[in-house]
Order: C-alpha cells, then structure tokens, then sequence
C-alpha cells in the first residue's frame, strides 16, 4: 500500500468540530452528517473536518489521546515495556500528521505534541526491528503482531514477508524433497 | 558452448530492471531458433543411428543437445513472457496511445497483443461503474481536492475540459484543473503538479 | 516514489527455479566445475583445448547449472559435479566462525540460490550444506536489515556492496517501505509524478542521442 491510502482510511476516523455555520442534516452514502449549528459541538469525518477548516467554517476540538500528558505517559510505557503497547487511536501517526499539518492553531503544545508522537513511532519501530531479528534468529514460524497500526505494519510489510519468505525456503533446503507440501 | 545466444536476450531485458521496453531482438530469437533446429536435426540422426544400429552410447549427447533444446525454449519463452509483462505495464504508465518511438520497439505480435489488451480493460471498465463506466486507471492514489495546480513542462496545444472551455497548453503556462483530467499527461512528463 | 506497474516474475530462491524469471535463469547460467563420468561423442568441439571429435570420459570442464542439472541422473551417472569453493568445509568454517565478514557479493553473487541449486546434486555434504547458508542468512540479518532502515537519502552503494543478491533483494525492499513512508511525512506521497519508466526513458533517449 503506498502510504497515501493509509492516510485515506485514516481520513475516514470521527472528529469533534465546532462550526461556525449553520447547516441542516446531510444525507451521504457514507452516513449522515450534521446538523451543524455554530458554537454547538458536531462530530464529523476527519475529511470534512479538513475541508471545513481550510475554508474557516469551523474550529476543530483535538482528539482526546491528542494531549501532553497522555502522550508522555505512553512514551514512557512504550520504552519500559518489551511488547507494544496499545495505542490510543490505530491512525495515530496519520492522524497526528493530518490535523498538525491543517490545524495547528487548534491544538494545545501544536510542536511538543509532534515530537512526542514521532518518539513513540520511533521506540515502536525500533521494537519492531528487534522483534524481526529475533524472530528470524529464533527461526520462529509465526509472529504475533498485536497492537501494531497499519501504517507501521504498511512500512516493513515487503520486508518483514520476503524475509520470512526467503527464511522459509532456505529452512525447506534442511529437508529436501520435502520442499513442494506447503 | 551452446545456449550463449539465448541468454544475451535475457540478459539484454535483465539489465533494464526498471520495466522499459528495449527494441524486439528479431534477429537474436532467428539465432537460437537456428540453434535449436540443427540440434534438433543432429538429435533425430542420432536417434535413429541408436536405434537402427544398436550405439546406445550415444545417448548421454543426445540428452545433452535435448537439454540445450530445453533451455532454449525456456529462455525464448521467459524472454517472451517478460516482454509482455513490460508491454502491459506500459498501457497503465502511458495511457492508450503510445508513442511512436516505443512502438518502434515492438514486433507485429506484441502491438496486436498491446491491442487486445486495451480492448479488454476498455471493456472491463464500460461494464463496471454503471452507465458511465469506470476508469480505473485514474485516481491511482487517494485525490485529496478535485482541481490542482499544474504546469506546462512542453507545448501539449489545445486542451478541452469538462466546461468545454478550451485552454492553451504552452511551455511554462501554469493551469488551474480537474485533476482527472491532467492525471495522465502529468504521468507522460506533460505537466508538472505544482504544490503551493 | 509510485508503485511499478511493471512486476517481474520472482525468483524461486531455494531448490525450485522459476520457469519464467529471469533471474533464475541467470542464476541457472552460473558455471560449475564438472567430470564427465561418460564420453560424448560427436561433441568434441564444444572442448576447446582438444580437436578430437568427442569428449572423452572424465574430461574437467564447466559447465552451466541448468546443463548439469540436465545431465545428472542418479542412476546412469554421466557427469560428476564438484561443490564450487565456498560451500567447501573450509569456507563453512568461516562462515561458522563470523558470516558478517565475510564478501558474499564477491564470493556469489547468487551465494543463496547456487548454495540451494547445488542441493540437487546429492553429495554426502548437503546436511552441512543446507545449515550452513540457513545460519549464514540468520547471522547476517541484522546487518541487513538495519543497513536498509537508515540509509534514506544516503549514497547505500557502500553498504550493499557486500550484499548477494538475495540480500539486496531484501534491502531494496526495506529502502522502498522506508523511503515511501518518510515521503508520505514531508507530505510528497499525495503528489502526482511523471511515471518513472516515461523518465528513464526520456534520460535514455538523451544518451542515445549524445553518444
């Protein structure tokens, strides 16, 4: 998958925007939408909310894992634990990247939050190298990949395969014959 | 030894990892074909003389000359099959119509196949997406707004969009569009997507 | 960095060959030493050192895999097929001691693939080995792994230089899951390219025309 369509499923996650407009209910074929009422709370796709913010119809209300506190308690978890830790939304990293990007002015510590989410995507992935390693060493034959998100599986997906691919093959050489039964 | 001829046309696609098309090597598959025939011909008199006169010793160069058949064959096939793997990918990267200098670099066969081809996805995408139709070929990443930004790179000439305006496609002009509409020609080295 | 259109047929890698790819193929062109257990009548000219009219029984000669491979048969024996060097007990040795160390470009380059074609040729040594690339592969994959994780916007040449082909396979791989992802964080991933084949193209026909 290429990265943008991780970010298109991403896009698709609910969001809480306050408008400054008014607008009666939406019929779509992806579900329905509004009303929109200014200063009223609406929750609404990450798309539209895009959308609406670039057109200054609206004012977007951060996720609520979108904060400081929580998120230094989940770096501090991720380094302490050997496994991954849950993650509050599995589009974090796009998620993150998306409303930074489009909406700073909304979010509280806008630079502090970035840097956070990039160490924990960066303790994470160096656990996933580890783990790969491990893996291949311990010649395992099955990984479990709990609490992994997509765009970190998305990032070694070709890799993680082939290696475990070509490991395969080059196990299936100790018992020639017995190559073909998979 | 044999079999050298029919590993320069692999090597010849090999060396050009990236998918493009390089000209048709007639007069390399005519080699091997040649290849192939005389030692097929030696291979039936030697056939027939361990057979009539009893020379089983023989065989061990009759097996030999049989797998120089068979790995001409696989080569000659695999050369082929690579050829429309490219051939294929190209309908996806150009567009339909292809320019003449690369399909200079296919032989009667591959056009009539490249034809067939295109017929067949054309049809494919008619039938899917209602009375419309569907052009999967488009949108091939996630479009993030209907119109962008786009220059000219080289003179292109006229350009009709969905409005019927008509717009100039010179070099350097820069262009406001539906981005259905430019996707293609940004995919040709037309136009450039400029991000603000 | 878009998606190829263009997909090339995988190689095997292990005992099995692709039919149609071309990397088997040229691995399957890799040159053995060889004996030949029988003589060969009326093929005498493909043995340039000789001008007899056939190759006698126990000429040393290479020959390509896919030849041997053609010609081995267990039970009329018509050729003997040596174990190239470094699948010996001594080179095992040292990629028993450090894999790490070792050029495998240079010593292969198809280390992986040759080492596991050779299996069908039933020496006593194939155990051995069999284990030794297995563990060769594991021990080395760390290097190759981490080399193809922060290497982005470096000149890699330096670092898969040593690498054999089904290694940089792997490390090709790892770059393009890195190089699109850190594409998609500066914010490039949603912006339309020309298709890489039109531009290699177009750099071609630029050399053609100078040459």
């Amino acid at each position: 998958m290429d990265p943008a369509e991780v970010e298109f499923l991403a896009e698709k996650e609910m969001v809480k925007i306050i408008p400054n407009f008014s607008l009666d209910k939406i019929y779509l074929i992806g579900g329905d939408l509004g009303p929109f009422n200014p200063g009223l709370p609406v929750e609404v796709p990450v798309w539209l909310a895009l959308n609406l913010k670039q057109r200054q119809k609206c004012r977007i209300v951060p996720p609520e894992w979108m904060d400081t506190d929580k998120l230094e308690d989940i770096r501090e978890q991720e380094r302490k634990l050997d496994t991954f830790t849950p993650i509050p939304n599995p589009y974090y990293m796009e998620l993150t990247k998306l409303l930074l990007n489009h909406a700073a002015d909304n979010i509280p510590k806008a630079d502090e939050i970035r840097t956070l989410v990039k160490d924990i995507w960066d303790t994470r992935m160096a656990k996933l190298r580890l783990s790969a390693d491990s893996f291949i060493s311990q010649q395992e034959a099955h990984a479990q990949l709990d609490n992994l998100t997509l765009m970190e599986i998305n990032t070694t997906r070709s890799f993680l395969l082939d290696s475990l691919n070509y490991m395969y093959k080059l196990r299936s050489n100790l018992q020639p014959g017995r190559s073909k039964d998979y | 030894m044999f079999c050298e001829k029919s590993v320069e046309l692999i090597r010849e696609l090999h060396r050009m990892g990236d998918g493009q098309l390089p000209a048709f090597n007639e007069d390399g598959i005519r080699q091997v074909l040649e290849e192939m025939k005389a030692l097929y011909e030696q291979n039936q008199t030697d056939v027939n003389e361990a057979k009539t006169e009893g020379k089983s010793e023989l065989i061990p160069s009759i097996k030999f000359r049989h797998s120089c058949l068979l790995r001409n064959q696989r080569c000659i096939a695999a050369y082929l099959y690579d050829r429309l793997l490219r051939i294929r990918a190209l309908r996806w990267e150009y567009g339909s119509v292809l320019p003449t200098n690369i399909r200079f670099h296919m032989c009667a066969e591959e056009m009539e196949w490249f034809n067939q081809y295109k017929k067949s996805l054309a049809t494919y995408m008619r039938s899917i997406g209602g009375e419309e139709g569907l052009d999967i070929t488009q949108d091939m990443k996630p479009p993030k707004s209907l119109y962008i930004e786009v220059r000219c790179l080289k003179d292109h000439g006229e350009f009709e969009i969905d409005d019927g305006t008509v717009i100039l496609l010179k070099k350097n002009s820069q262009h406001f569009l539906p981005r259905w509409k430019c996707e293609q020609l940004i995919r040709q080295g037309v136009l450039e997507h400029v991000i603000s | 960095m878009d998606a190829q259109s263009y997909m090339p047929v995988p190689p095997g890698v292990g005992m099995e060959e692709n039919f149609f790819s071309l990397d088997d193929i040229l691995l399957s062109h890799e040159r053995l030493p060889c004996r030949t257990e029988s003589a060969f009548p009326r093929l005498g000219f493909l043995e340039k050192s000789s001008d007899s009219r056939d190759i006698p029984e126990g000429t040393k000669m290479e020959m390509p895999l896919w030849l041997a491979k053609g010609l081995y048969e267990r039970k009329r024996r018509v050729l003997s097929v040596e174990l190239p060097k470094v699948y010996r007990e001594g080179w095992r040795t040292v990629f028993g001691a450090d894999p790490t160390v070792v050029d495998l470009y240079k010593m292969g380059p198809y280390y992986y693939g040759l080492g596991s074609q050779m299996l069908h040729f039933e020496s006593p040594e194939n155990p051995e080995i069999a284990n030794t690339i297995l563990q060769t592969f594991i021990g080395r994959f760390r290097r190759t792994m981490d080399s193809s994780q922060n290497a982005y916007n470096e000149d890699t040449s330096a670092l898969v230089e040593r690498l054999d082909y089904l290694e940089r396979s792997l490390f090709k791989a790892g770059q393009s899951g890195l190089n699109n992802f850190q594409l998609w964080e500066k914010g490039r991933s949603s912006h339309l390219t020309a298709s890489s084949l039109v531009i290699n193209y177009r750099k071609r026909k630029m050399t053609d025309l100078q040459a």
